[in-house]
């Protein structure tokens, strides 16, 4: 498990992206993240929905005629040759996450600050590992979590169905 | 030959459900439109209103990464029309060389804007696009068409 430089006493824990769920009552969507190492738990944060299908673009590895924002930030990445190196959501205010992208370039390794959003969406371009710190794996609220989660799908899914139907 | 081109407005087109960023040149003899989504339109206005979001937003995240590593956005050129899509191209400086990296407009522009880099077109994409046609079919919007930006 790889031990961030800027925060040496925290733990982090790897995740990888699970799925985007539509949150069916507003315009939102869920990114669900999980575990890396396979043990059950799913960590949600909810985005919006341009943000959503930006990362359903890069999770089902769609091709689209043009670049997308990520892709041109990916773009821009291989022509000055700087890589991704992980992604850690290190931080949560009044149910915010903060994510931070640690970028390297020969050595020289630099931090940008980004919403969730676009870290996730970057680091599925670039195959870059995700981590959550400790800390905020404590902190967060997951009461009914999981059974919530699942009605969300089941509206998502038979609201389709419906549509597929008529 | 490539015209530097000022951005004039964005405005809401009903008819389509998209946005339309305006550009337009100098002396106003050119002008040139380009239809965005909503997203899109949301971060080329937020820069031209000079609102600071309180979280970095996708082309802020872009400019950090350019400048973490002082790269800097020379200008940026629309360079073809192509079935009413429009490219371009963005023109980075990187430790003294030039790269030319492919993007959409919107993005292009939402960048520029971030960067007070220049936007240029080329004149093939200007002879292509007729503004007197432009002016026809902005003639006919509705006031209540324009500034529709939050909804």
């Amino acid at each position: 498990m790889g031990q961030s430089k800027s925060s040496p006493d925290q733990r982090l824990v790897e995740y990888t992206v699970d799925r985007v769920v539509d949150e069916t009552n507003t315009d939102t969507k869920i990114l669900v993240l999980s575990r890396h190492d396979g043990q059950s738990d799913s960590f949600p944060i909810w985005i919006g929905a341009a943000e959503g299908h930006a990362i359903k673009l890069a999770l089902d590895t769609t091709l689209t005629p043009r670049p997308m924002s990520h892709d041109l930030i990916k773009s821009f990445m291989e022509h000055l040759n700087v890589t991704v190196r992980r992604i850690v959501i290190g931080d949560v205010k009044n149910s915010t996450y903060y994510a931070s992208v640690y970028l390297e370039n020969n050595g020289v390794e630099r931090l940008v600050d980004a919403r969730p959003s676009d870290a996730v969406s970057l680091a599925l371009r670039t195959r870059a590992p995700l981590y959550i710190t400790d800390d905020v794996l404590t902190r967060r609220n997951t009461a009914n979590l999981e059974s919530w989660l699942a009605k969300q799908e089941q509206k998502s899914s038979s609201t389709q169905q419906e549509v597929q139907e008529t | 030959m490539i015209t530097q081109m000022h951005l004039k407005g964005l405005m809401f087109d009903p008819y389509n459900n998209a946005y339309i960023v305006v550009l337009r040149d100098e002396e106003g003899h050119e002008m040139l439109p380009i239809w965005v989504g909503k997203a899109e339109a949301g971060a080329i206005s937020m820069a031209l209103e000079n609102v600071a979001p309180p979280r970095p937003m996708t082309h802020d995240f872009m400019k950090s990464i350019l400048d973490a590593y002082d790269a800097k956005v020379i200008s940026v050129v629309i360079t073809d029309l192509n079935e009413n899509t429009y490219f371009a191209k963005i023109h980075l400086m990187y430790q003294d060389s030039e790269y030319t990296v492919d993007a959409r407009p919107s993005d292009a522009i939402a960048l520029a804007l971030r960067s007070n880099a220049p936007v240029f077109a080329k004149e093939s994409v200007l002879n292509k696009q007729s503004s007197e046609e432009l002016e026809q079919w902005l003639e006919n919007l509705k006031p209540e068409d324009f500034g529709k930006l939050d909804s």
